[in-house]
């Protein structure tokens, strides 16, 4: 029975860690799609960019692995913006067309990333981060209390540029009704560029934060992004609440459910969770139930 | 004065270059030797090193180039991308048969690729010789044109099923890629072990997502004795971390590419102390064939060399054997006849293709000594001290 | 009038059947290019599947290619272990996967827009998962090596032997054909102009008397059923079946032929085929650079063809004639 409870609180623990990430990738997932109604789904590439912009700057640029979070951060939003001017702009009513360009751009990213670095996995050795800390039977690496802790505050950052400043609240206005915000003055275009800067910064965020953890390659990006997607369906398609609540729960359920059932079925318990939520709840737990939507 | 003498000489290092002035090479015909591997997608880290063993292999003939029945060739690679995809790999096939005309196909890394390319060799009478993949039914087809150089994972797992029932080591767990390699070998080992060991806790997970956590775990829960991991030394390093970070003191087996000094890299040593592992290329036993391999591919790639390097170094150089048996570059019937009736002594051992055209190379199980040496402790004859594995 | 469009469009049809059956004779040497066409053939079943979805009826579903790998499967263990020959094989890996394609539907389709999409793509994943996982019954990761080709058909005046690539190339054109016809039929009839106006409005149309669950369930269990027998067909081609094959990036490989092409076309699927066959191979000769150049055309393509390839095709030939009615109308441009 000891044991039990402490494989069940030890993955409670991997849980939060991982649901963490999928919080960051939901976020942004949900910021662009609330506001621009686009699904992102070259997401993933972003989050796997991160990780590797991360590296480059870490071991190449400045060996401080904060500051070379924040530049990559910094870079994959100027990345973002240009996403958004050269491609998402034009195909914002073509949803069809979205999903063909985002596939271009993920088959673009995940094939020149092995062109420029090689086809073996990167690994990004932060020595600070390692050492490890010792709870009774468990131990954890620093690095899982750094990114709990980083979205924490990545999550209070973005409250309060939401909630308190002038261009947050445009941004939520232009969410709520996008005729409406450029009625009042609201420069919808700009709004746009800075949803998606943000979405891109936090995706970013989440693959430089894992890469101490695991390995930085190519397809890193296509499991969370499914993840971080089944955490805003469940959360609710629209709502920043329903994407942290989500992207935990995800991160949790996936973890603790390893002891119960063979791991080769892990993924099949999220997307089985999924299709049972849009059976039973599609607009989510604090999504807004829009009449003939569904 | 000068200018013009330095401008003439870098004309001439050009042209050089561009093989203008190589005698040799100028009188030689060029063989293209068709190569399927994958170069992009989550195996193109192994793809790699198949890739290096070809063209290592390659580069060496082509010093003295090679005589085929009367003509004196230069090797050449025709790769094409398969990234473990059926239908690219019976494309890039029948592309490698109609359009540039190969008499011989090497490589590949996923089994199903292979097993979607094997009909299309038999089509045109090409013989395809794998060097990577491990299912045991891709030889059980009867498929003659098909080759396997390689063991399949039957043939890696055995000699380490003894072991592991020799130390009594149950239960027995595993943590596994979620591909035909992991899970072959799972079910492979499941098979081949006794009764009396237990199989314990089984872990699939797919190639990438690295998070080992769960894995750790359920392993603790399960109170095994051993734990196998089956994975290359990219996902294998993090794991072997992450079991002997929260303090799990099991005993570790190994498998593909574990037993090398790149694994120092990616590990502290003191993590892998007493681990085992199979092998099909002991990179630090002292035999003359695999030491000379050894310095060769670190003097050309400036690295340490990998099993996967060695099995395709030993593919090429017995297809050109073949074909220079058979005397012809052309001939593909020709040149299958002439390999299932080879005996080859290779960097891997001898090479020599039983009624199903799978031969049955040599399999070692290495331990690792403290501060990163290995020993050899299978075969029995072949056991070898520290430093020597 | 209607007669003689119908007329017309009997004479298209019946040249096109003509020129698809004709091809591997103006192609006689080129082996390779009949491989790559045979190929297409087989690509092209399953994205008319999924047009009938996301071209007529506006519903996107990212999990399709999981009913051609149900069809796959059942037709490769069905003729691997010798309990059935290919016809009987590939009509039960049809009818199987359109079962799987209703059982599906029938909680999945009260869902609309994005909440469709995803609840698709989960439950391609999930059948992704299933041909991995499930060793005993599909092969697992490995796979299942060594399907054996349908024999020889007399057909009396011809033996058609599918071991051959020419055989085999015959059959699939004839199931294309098959297909074809069907989408066809399905497309002009009273059931597909319903399915245009729940495309359209589905409210509108529900409003207006359709049965828009009713028309939705036949229509993704036909859609799931042609899906599979794609995937049989394809399984038979390659003789060997690869969970790979129906994964995430298949899935969505699928859309973009179907997209690409021009959804809601006849021709577009086959187009869009032709196009992810074809471009891919002739980019062979950059292979390291390949599919970085693959995702840049694709890139390029929606930005600059929003409606699909043959939307440029045929705003192209409109623009032909504009161009000329403006010469011939000597008058102002």
């Amino acid at each position: 029975m000891g044991v039990t409870l402490t494989a069940f609180i030890e993955q409670v623990a991997n849980g939060t860690m991982m649901g963490a990430i999928y919080v960051l990738v939901a976020l942004g997932l949900v910021l662009i799609f609330g506001v621009m109604e686009v699904l992102n789904f070259a997401h993933g590439v972003i989050f796997a960019a991160g990780g590797y912009v991360c590296e480059v700057f870490f071991v190449h640029v400045i060996g401080s692995y904060p500051i070379a979070v924040v530049l990559t951060m910094l870079t994959l939003a100027i990345f973002g913006v240009a996403l958004e001017r050269a491609v998402f702009r034009r195909l914002r009513v073509n949803m069809p067309m979205q999903i063909v360009a985002s596939l271009g751009l993920i088959l673009m990213a995940e094939n020149a990333a092995v062109l420029i670095f090689g086809p073996s996995a990167l690994q990004l050795t932060v020595p600070s981060v390692r050492s490890l800390v010792r709870i009774g039977d468990l131990s954890f690496t620093i690095q899982h209390f750094v990114v709990i802790a980083v979205c924490v505050v990545a999550i209070a950052a973005l409250q309060i540029f939401l909630q308190y400043t002038r261009l947050g609240t445009a941004l939520r206005a232009t969410s709520q009704n996008a005729e409406a915000a450029r009625v009042i003055g609201i420069d919808a275009d700009r709004i746009y560029q800075l949803t998606f800067a943000t979405g891109c910064a936090l995706a970013a965020l989440g693959g430089a934060l894992i890469g101490p953890l695991f390995l930085i390659f190519p397809q890193m990006g296509d499991l969370p992004l499914l993840k971080g997607l089944t955490a805003i369906v469940l959360g609710g398609m629209g709502s920043i609440p329903g994407a942290i609540i989500g992207g935990f729960a995800i991160g949790i359920i996936e973890a603790v459910s390893t002891l119960f059932i063979p791991t080769d079925y892990r993924d099949m318990v999220v997307f089985a969770l999924l299709i049972a939520i849009l059976l039973v709840r599609p607009w989510g737990l604090f999504g807004v139930r829009v009449r003939g939507d569904v | 004065m000068e200018h013009r003498n330095i401008l003439t000489a870098a004309v001439i290092a050009v042209l050089a270059g561009l093989g203008f002035s190589n005698g040799a090479a100028a009188a030689d015909k060029t063989l293209d030797i068709g190569i399927v591997t994958a170069r992009t997608g989550p195996l193109a880290a192994p793809g790699k090193f198949q890739l290096n063993g070809f063209q290592l292999a390659v580069d060496e003939l082509n010093k003295t180039g090679v005589k085929i029945g009367g003509d004196t060739y230069q090797l050449a690679l025709k790769v094409y991308d398969t990234h473990c995809n059926a239908t690219e790999g019976a494309s890039a096939m029948q592309r490698l048969a109609n359009v540039d005309h190969v008499p011989v196909v090497l490589g590949e890394v996923c089994s199903p690729t292979a097993a979607a390319e094997a009909p299309v060799a038999a089509d045109y009478s090409i013989p395809l010789i794998l060097t990577v993949p491990t299912a045991p039914d891709l030889t059980k087809q009867g498929n003659s044109f098909l080759f396997r150089v390689n063991g399949d994972t039957d043939q890696l797992n055995k000699a380490l099923a003894v072991y592991v029932a020799q130390h009594h080591w149950s239960p027995l767990s595993f943590i596994a890629w979620n591909n035909d390699a992991g899970r072959g070998g799972v079910n492979g080992m499941k098979t081949l072990l006794p009764k009396d060991i237990a199989i314990g806790y089984v872990g699939y997970f797919d190639v990438g997502a690295v998070d080992f956590s769960s894995d750790v775990t359920n392993i603790r829960k399960s109170g095994a004795r051993a734990v196998m991991l089956f994975m290359d030394e990219e996902p294998g390093a993090l794991a072997i971390r992450k079991i002997r970070d929260a303090g799990l003191d099991i005993q570790l087996v190994g498998t593909l590419a574990m037993g090398s000094d790149r694994f120092l890299k990616r590990l502290d040593p003191k993590y892998l102390d007493g681990m085992v592992q199979y092998s099909a290329f002991p990179p630090g036993a002292p035999t003359p064939r695999i030491q000379e391999f050894g310095k060769a591919y670190r003097a050309h790639f400036n690295e340490e060399s990998h099993g996967f390097a060695a099995q395709s170094y030993d593919g090429l150089m017995l297809a050109v054997k073949a074909m220079q048996a058979a005397g012809t570059a052309t001939d593909g019937a020709a040149i299958q006849k002439a390999l299932s009736k080879l005996s080859y002594d290779g960097v891997i051992g001898h090479i020599q293709f039983d009624d199903k055209n799978q031969a049955h190379p040599p399999v070692y199980i290495t331990q690792w000594c403290k501060d990163g040496k290995r020993k050899i402790d299978f075969p029995a004859d072949m056991k070898s001290a520290c430093g020597a594995g | 009038m209607a007669i003689r469009a119908g007329v017309a469009r009997l004479s298209i049809g019946v040249m096109f059947a003509v020129v698809v059956y004709l091809l591997p004779v103006v192609l006689v040497h080129s082996p390779y290019v009949l491989f790559a066409l045979t190929l297409t053939l087989c690509y092209a079943i399953p994205a008319m599947a999924l047009n009938l979805l996301l071209g007529y009826t506006g519903l996107v579903s990212l999990g399709h290619m999981g009913f051609a790998g149900i069809g796959a499967y059942v037709t490769a263990v069905l003729m691997k272990n010798g309990i059935a020959p290919f016809a009987p094989a590939i009509i039960a890996g049809t009818i199987v996967a359109g079962l799987v394609g209703v059982l599906v539907g029938i909680p999945c389709l009260r869902l609309r827009s994005h909440f469709f999409i995803i609840v698709t793509l989960a439950v391609g994943l999930i059948l992704y998962l299933l041909f991995n996982n499930l060793d005993w019954l599909t092969g697992g990761a490995a796979g299942l090596p060594g399907i054996p080709r349908p024999g020889p058909i007399n057909l009396g005046f011809a033996i058609i032997d599918p071991r051959r690539p020419l055989g085999f190339y015959f059959l699939a054109a004839t199931i294309f054909l098959l297909v074809f016809i069907v989408q066809y039929a399905l497309i002009y009839s009273d059931f597909g102009r319903s399915l245009a106006a729940i495309r359209q409005d589905e409210t509108l149309a529900g409003s207006r008397g359709v049965d828009v669950f009713g028309h939705k369930l036949t229509i993704f269990a036909l859609s799931a059923a042609i899906a599979g027998l794609g995937g049989g067909l394809q399984v038979e081609f390659l003789r060997a079946a690869a969970p790979q094959s129906y994964g995430f990036l298949e899935n969505i490989n699928l859309v973009l032929i179907v997209i690409v092409g021009g959804a809601g076309s006849l021709f577009g699927p086959t187009l869009g085929a032709l196009l992810f066959i074809a471009l891919p191979e002739m980019l062979r000769v950059a292979d390291t650079y390949r599919m970085v150049l693959f995702g840049a055309a694709l890139l390029a393509l929606a930005l600059f063809a929003p409606r699909g390839l043959w939307g440029l095709a045929v705003s192209g030939v409109r623009k032909l004639r504009g161009h000329h009615s403006a010469l011939t109308h000597a008058g102002h441009p």
